[in-house]
């Protein structure tokens, strides 16, 4: 006889509210899982889709994405010129927040050799890739632009060609595809007020030096202005059979960078940028958690309290304890599984309407229902307990 | 045959000038069939005497006998006896109001009992519509108690507690919550159980008007036990 369920049903109403109650809490816990998997599928992305033999960077730092790097771009023939190497191609990343239409949006450009095709995006999801130097544009259609469409940024206007759903920056917000001249021109190109202020206080301090002449600080001028060939890192991609660590080491050791896998790259940006993140994360399911199996202990605690005296009337008839047991865990149970399956089904038909990537991923889900099951145990002990020292006196109006 | 032989029974509770003398030196012997009264004020041991005989509550000394069995002695419980096995089986509960499981149709609390002794099926279901037919309430079956009379809940009680044949039959104050017409109607319906059934009954009860036809009267004063008639 299946004495939790006739309970329950007939308090049908309180039953449904509190399970809508609780399965939205793990409907947060489930949101909670995919934004850590998508926390981490977005910040790994992009080293993802890349993914060279080797990330050549700055000496002694772990760039491009987990911290900044800068060098020259013409470096990138010095790594060509390692043995074992076979491409070596200037790469350059960095985030904007631009106009683009009536809104302001904010996203990252990826600069990349449009020759050796390194650093571009691989799979293009409709139109093609970037085939002239200048004025083309990839993006991810999160960026809201239309193929064709031609979107201003810096001093010059560029044509969408291409979209690709490829991967997005570290922080979830879209991806543009540049060439690199054009990337390196958004990110440093003055525009000609500032370049002729800039030039103006070059030859006002020329002008204090006494030994050039006019002619020869004019002369001058052009060579003292900011150099835009600046790179990020350099992608390298080695010939088949050659050593990664020898090339890798050749290159730390000749040229004076930091190298790094792609497997090193994501283990900078999971220790670096993402940790903070992912802690978070990991801490509020945690607490979600927690809070969830205090609210079903309660709830059971209720529940098992308003039926005291029918569980006292049980136990005068004979009821051994299994019976009472079974009673209590038993709508426990019903009502964590009810709660998790109103909770699984809401999430998966919600996830893409939250402004973060939800990643659902089938063994967190079982996890979380294991963790979930183990909680409306844990549960039920508070009601079980109860039941348990309750007098069968108290049927005959005793303690 | 003896059903249940309680000899010089005491119950105290607490001790030194706490004590509490709840009840003293009680002997009690019921046979198949007889149908006993107890009879007294508040406070005057009832409950107490109740709880020993349910083999709920431990007595302080004596000896409690039940179907051939001893429950109690000096010592303490018998070791080996399952008492709540003993309750389940060979014990029906008789309660004041309230005493059926709100969350149960009629049938279903009268199917409880048979559930807890391992009858299910079809063999429980005519069982229980034979107990709910004999107390002509059987129109009424799949109804939860909360939409029951406190007459016919009375008796859904009562054909719970005949579910397994029980040797003994202990009513709490029965007819409490009723008034006098359902109260006789009750007690009637008890009268017929001991001689049909031949089970042993005992109702405690502080309305005097409700023991007509009882076999054998007790009054309990102050925890000590005595037969009026």
């Amino acid at each position: 006889m299946d004495l939790a369920v006739y309970d329950l049903k007939l308090h049908r109403g309180r039953f449904i509210a509190t399970v809508i109650g609780v399965g939205l809490l793990f409907t947060i816990v489930l949101a909670m899982n995919g934004l850590y998997r998508g926390n981490i599928y977005e910040g790994l992305a992009v080293i993802n889709a890349i993914n060279p033999d080797l990330w050549v960077v700055e000496r002694f730092r772990g760039g491009p994405f987990n911290e900044q790097s800068t060098m020259p771009e013409y470096y990138h023939y010095s790594v060509k010129a390692v043995p074992g190497v076979e491409q070596a191609s200037p790469f350059i990343y960095y985030t904007v927040e631009r106009r683009i239409g009536q809104e302001s949006r904010h996203f990252s450009i990826v600069g990349y050799d449009i020759v050796s095709g390194l650093g571009g995006p691989q799979q293009i999801q409709a139109g093609r890739g970037l085939q002239q130097a200048h004025y083309e544009m990839v993006a991810h259609p999160k960026l809201g632009v239309r193929l064709g469409e031609k979107v201003p940024l810096g001093l010059h206007t560029y044509t969408l060609v291409g979209l690709t759903k490829e991967a997005v920056d570290t922080n979830g917000d879209p991806l543009v595809y540049l060439s690199l001249p054009d990337a390196q021109e958004v990110l440093y190109q003055k525009d000609n007020e500032e370049i002729r202020n800039q030039r103006t206080r070059l030859s006002r301090s020329l002008a204090l030096q006494n030994s050039l002449s006019p002619l020869a600080a004019d002369k001058l001028l052009p060579s003292l202005q900011p150099d835009t060939h600046i790179i990020n890192a350099i992608l390298v991609r080695l010939k088949p059979g050659a050593n990664r660590a020898e090339a890798a080491r050749h290159i730390e050791d000749w040229l004076y960078f930091s190298t790094y896998t792609t497997q090193q790259e994501t283990q900078l940006m999971l220790k670096g940028r993402l940790a903070g993140m992912t802690k978070q994360l990991m801490l509020f399911r945690i607490l979600l958690m927690i809070i969830s199996v205090v609210i079903i202990s309660l709830v059971i605690y209720t529940f098992t309290m308003e039926k005291i005296r029918s569980i006292a009337v049980m136990k005068l008839i004979g009821a051994p304890n299994r019976v009472i047991v079974r009673l209590v865990m038993e709508q426990s149970l019903l009502l964590t599984i009810t709660a998790f399956g109103f909770a699984l089904v809401l999430i998966n038909q919600t996830y893409h309407l939250f402004p973060k990537t939800i990643l659902l991923v089938p063994e967190d889900e079982i996890i979380t229902f294991i963790v979930v099951l183990f909680g409306g145990i844990l549960a039920s002990i508070l009601g079980i307990a109860q039941a348990l020292r309750t007098q069968p006196a108290m049927a005959l109006g005793g303690q | 045959m003896e059903i249940l032989r309680i000899e010089g029974l005491s119950k105290i509770f607490g001790s030194g000038r706490l004590e509490v003398r709840a009840l003293e030196e009680i002997n009690l012997s019921v046979s198949a069939g007889d149908l006993v009264a107890l009879l007294g004020p508040s406070g005057s041991g009832k409950t107490t005497m109740l709880l020993c005989t349910s083999l709920i509550l431990e007595p302080t000394q004596g000896k409690i006998v039940f179907d051939g069995q001893t429950i109690f002695q000096k010592n303490g419980w018998s070791g080996g006896v399952d008492i709540r096995r003993l309750r389940r089986e060979k014990m029906g509960f008789i309660f004041q109001a309230h005493s059926l499981i709100p969350f149960l149709t009629a049938r279903q609390n009268v199917q409880f009992p048979l559930s807890l002794v391992g009858i299910n099926g079809d063999v429980a279901q005519r069982r229980v519509m034979e107990l709910l037919e004999y107390m002509e309430i059987a129109d009424r079956a799949d109804y939860l108690p909360a939409l029951l009379s406190g007459g016919e809940q009375q008796r859904v009680a009562i054909a719970r507690a005949l579910a397994n044949n029980p040797r003994l039959i202990l009513a709490d104050e029965p007819t409490a919550s009723l008034d006098t017409v359902r109260g006789k109607k009750v007690m009637e319906l008890l009268k017929k159980i001991a001689k049909e059934n031949q089970s042993a009954v005992i109702v405690v009860t502080h309305d005097v008007r409700m023991i007509e036809g009882f076999d054998r009267v007790f009054h309990l004063k102050d925890g000590r036990l005595n037969n009026t008639h």
